[in-house]
């Protein structure tokens, strides 16, 4: 890391007068998709989806991704392919590019 | 006073002899008169002649000793002497003369009595010389009844028209007294005024009203002469006094007096009279003080009543009432208006809304209080009560939601030293009954998120114990589905905890970052889970963003496809500065610490060149310089003077800055919560009820399989904690249809399927 140019750097050095000594930030985490809405369901992905409302399992439903960049709830996808293997929004063949955890 | 203490026999009878031995000897004297009915059947065979003056003789002797009694004189022959007499006249079937002749004696007699009625004596005096006739009639047939006792047990038995020696006193006594029109008004008349002057107050002669009363039923007169017109002229005058008191007293008095009524009645009638005339003597009084006028004593005086928390006279109105047909029917239907009236009048006050909880809370303590002291937890008034405050409370759209959020809040924070655990335990408890009554639970929900969201974020609630309690209250009062964000808040803190101690062991083993010397702590929120945040992007020292930078590679590691969006406006940290006069540590948010840090580069700043240098925005940078330059803790100097923050001001650094303390916390000086974030919030919980819509229809049709719409809707209505429209419900069932969550019965459109 650079400590060059940066003189409101917090230093162990007693000549500043001000110096960060904590920091408590707050993050906020939500899944890395395009569309907040799961296309599926019409729950936001955020949530968990419909099915896994009814169960009270919200902990378990994650987002899928796949290689067209498109992103659902897991369990609705795996539902949604045994029938068609296309992606429901541009019809490109389904292919995962990967599961949030 | 009846004949039947007179059943034993004569003391100097014979018992030794029985009727067997006796056949056919001359005189049956001896016989046991129990057994008198059998030995006159036998005897019939022989009969005995008697002495032709016998008859004639025998009766002028008992005709003297009927006199003598009559006279109240000395008998000259012995009872027993006379007894036999009877016995011998018997015997030899003269009964029948010698009942009608004495009965023709004692008829004479009481004629003769009746004079003493002839002068205008009235009332009292009058029915003193009633009873002493009647006293002394009762004691001379008694005597009479003595002596001619066999008469009584054969001829009588024998002939059951004829009435008993006993009854024949009361029927001549009836005929030739009470039923002379003069005697039997004035004999009433004297009656209903002596009770009239006990009901004024006067003390009676109450032996003598019992006395005569009692004469009325032996004379069977009681009821078709005395309790019928006593009950009369009792309605009458209740139904004056009620219509003169109820405007006279004061409600409260106005019930003590027919309390007080009911119970000198309740004596009066106890003592005096037939105890069948007590309930329809009661019940002649409530009705005239109390039925007659329910609706207006309830108007004039019950609001009062319950406003002045008059528990003795509330619990007497309800006992009252209680008496009366619909009597506490009425009184329920005044005690739920009153608490609509108070109620709402508490929750329409948009000038009070900082009180409208307190002053429910207080409103409901109290209720309960006298529904249960004084309406003696009447089902009915307890309902009405539940009712009357659910109706109250949602007169107004979501603001007691939102307020009693707030109140809990203020509760938990700790700040509130004021109570120990067990007594907030029990405040929210009481606050529960308010949610209770609550329909838009989500709005609750909402704003309650907020402030929980601040109490964690913060570090300031009071206790994690009550934190935990009113979760469970509230996920047992809605269910799991209504608090499963809010505990996922909490599951956020701790996950964020385990996250950072991964962190600060991941750190260690890269001794480059250490050189920082910054303790940095980070929260990871679930979107979602806590209250929407705007993002407002800031510019962060390069070695700031580095810690973020760091931190945020070290959660995409743990996490795929996530993003992290550090919030600014939450942040908050600790700076070690130094002043002339010694050393502080400055707990100030991040805006403030950027701001500050921008003071180790220079001495004075002008607003845009902060503005430039942070990239807070305006509004937010005027609130954090006015906070560090115009608050109670001056670290800045503001140049010129003054209150409020101008974009041509000047900031300085404030090196003289004194306080008492070491440890100073500078409040970022809060934007009030505007009307439009408040209305953000509740619209953004409209819109997440279509979500909780579907959700739920879903959870029912997956537990159900096959529902008919109208018990899918009453689920619906049961498992939601909103107000729902049926239309709205339509809309979501057609859409899940559409989605093939569910699909119609081929031949029933009102049935549905659940879709697996
Ligand atoms: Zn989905
Ligand atoms: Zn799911
Ligand atoms: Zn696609």
């Amino acid at each position: 890391m650079s400590k060059i140019d940066d003189t409101r750097k917090g230093d162990t050095s007693n000549e500043q007068l001000f110096t960060l000594k904590k920091w408590n930030a707050v993050a906020v985490w939500s899944w890395d998709v395009e569309c907040d809405t799961c296309a599926i369901c019409r729950v936001q992905v955020m949530d968990a989806c419909l099915r896994c409302q009814a169960d009270n399992k919200q902990d378990g439903c994650v987002v899928v991704w796949g290689e067209c960049n498109h992103s659902f709830h897991n369990c609705c996808m795996s539902l949604w392919v045994e029938q068609n293997n296309r992606c429901p929004l541009c019809q490109k063949e389904w292919v995962i590019q990967g599961t949030g955890k | 006073m009846s004949g039947e203490s007179l059943e034993n026999d004569p003391p100097t009878l014979d018992r030794s002899k029985n009727g067997i031995t006796l056949r056919g000897v001359q005189s049956p004297i001896g016989a046991k008169p129990g057994s008198a009915k059998k030995l006159t059947i036998k005897n019939f065979r022989a009969k005995p002649t008697l002495p032709e003056n016998y008859e004639k003789e025998t009766w002028r002797k008992l005709q003297e000793a009927v006199s003598a009694i009559h006279r109240s004189s000395f008998i000259r022959y012995s009872l027993e002497e006379l007894y036999k007499a009877v016995e011998n006249l018997c015997s030899h079937k003269i009964a029948k003369n010698l009942y009608s002749q004495l009965k023709e004696v004692c008829e004479s007699h009481i004629k003769q009595q009746v004079h003493i009625f002839d002068d205008d004596v009235d009332g009292e005096a009058f029915l003193r010389r009633l009873d002493q006739l009647w006293q002394d009639h009762c004691q001379q047939t008694i005597m009479i009844r003595c002596i001619f006792l066999v008469l009584d047990r054969t001829y009588v038995l024998q002939n059951s028209m004829l009435p008993s020696l006993w009854d024949l006193g009361l029927d001549l006594f009836r005929e030739n007294v009470l039923n002379l029109e003069h005697v039997r008004d004035r004999s009433l008349g004297g009656l209903l005024q002596l009770i009239k002057r006990e009901r004024h107050g006067d003390t009676i002669n109450r032996t003598l009203l019992r006395n005569l009363l009692s004469m009325f039923s032996d004379l069977q007169i009681y009821h078709s002469l005395f309790e019928k017109r006593f009950l009369i002229e009792t309605e009458q005058m209740y139904a004056e006094e009620g219509r003169a008191k109820k405007n006279e007293l004061e409600v409260h008095d106005y019930l003590l007096h027919t309390e007080k009524r009911i119970a000198e009645e309740r004596d009066l009638c106890l003592s005096c009279m037939d105890s069948s005339t007590l309930p329809l003597l009661i019940t002649r009084v409530e009705e005239q003080l109390i039925a007659e006028h329910t609706e207006s004593l309830l108007s004039k005086g019950f609001s009062y009543l319950v406003v002045e928390n008059r528990t003795d006279d509330l619990k007497r109105f309800y006992k009252l009432l209680s008496a009366v047909k619909d009597g506490t029917k009425s009184l329920c239907a005044h005690f739920n208006k009153h608490v609509k009236n108070v109620a709402s009048s508490i929750v329409l006050d948009t000038a009070a809304d900082n009180s409208m909880v307190q002053d429910l809370l207080d409103l409901k303590e109290k209720l309960d209080h006298i529904v249960e002291i004084c309406f003696e937890k009447d089902p009915k008034f307890v309902e009405s009560l539940r009712e009357a405050f659910e109706s109250s409370v949602n007169r107004r759209q979501n603001k007691p939601a939102e307020l009693i959020a707030k109140y809990v809040d203020q509760k938990m924070k700790s700040g509130n030293k004021e109570a120990t655990e067990s007594e907030l335990d029990r405040t929210l408890d009481r606050i529960m009954l308010l949610f209770r009554f609550i329909h838009g639970k989500d709005i609750f929900e909402a704003f309650y998120k907020k402030d929980l969201a601040k109490r964690l974020l913060v570090g300031k609630s009071a206790s994690v114990d009550a934190e935990k309690s009113m979760l469970s209250k509230l996920k047992q009062e809605c269910g799991g589905m209504f608090t499963s964000k809010l505990e996922g808040m909490f599951k956020d803190m701790s996950h964020s905890k385990e996250l950072l101690s991964q962190y600060r062991q991941h750190q260690a083993n890269k001794p480059d970052m250490e050189s920082c010397g910054v303790e940095m702590t980070v929260n990871i929120l679930t979107m979602g889970y806590w209250p929407t945040y705007t993002p407002l992007e800031v510019r962060l020292p390069t070695y700031m963003v580095q810690l973020q930078e760091s931190f945020r590679k070290f959660y995409l590691s743990k996490h795929s496809g996530r993003k992290l969006t550090f919030q600014s406006t939450l942040g908050h940290c600790v700076l070690k500065s130094k002043f002339k006069n010694g050393n502080k540590e400055l707990q100030v948010s991040l805006f403030q610490t950027l701001v500050l840090l921008l003071f180790n580069e220079g001495d004075s700043f002008s607003f845009p060149e902060i503005s430039d240098a942070t990239a807070i925005s305006e509004a937010e940078l005027k609130r954090t310089l006015q906070s560090l330059a115009c608050g109670k803790a001056r670290v800045l100097t503001k140049v010129p003077k003054g209150k409020d923050v101008a974009v041509t001001d000047r900031f300085e650094f404030n090196a003289s800055f004194k306080h008492k303390l070491i440890r100073i916390k500078i409040n970022q000086i809060q934007l009030k919560e505007t009307v439009e974030e408040n209305v953000d919030t509740t619209e953004r919980v409209f819109q997440d009820r279509q979500y909780q819509i579907d959700a739920a229809i879903v959870r029912i049709m997956k537990m159900r399989k096959t529902l008919s719409h109208q018990l899918l809707m009453s689920e619906l209505y049961k498992q939601l904690k909103f107000p729902l429209k049926p239309t709205d419900i339509k809309k979501r069932i057609e859409s899940l249809i559409d989605r093939d969550y569910m699909e119609r019965d081929t031949d029933n459109t009102t049935q549905y399927h659940y879709v697996a």
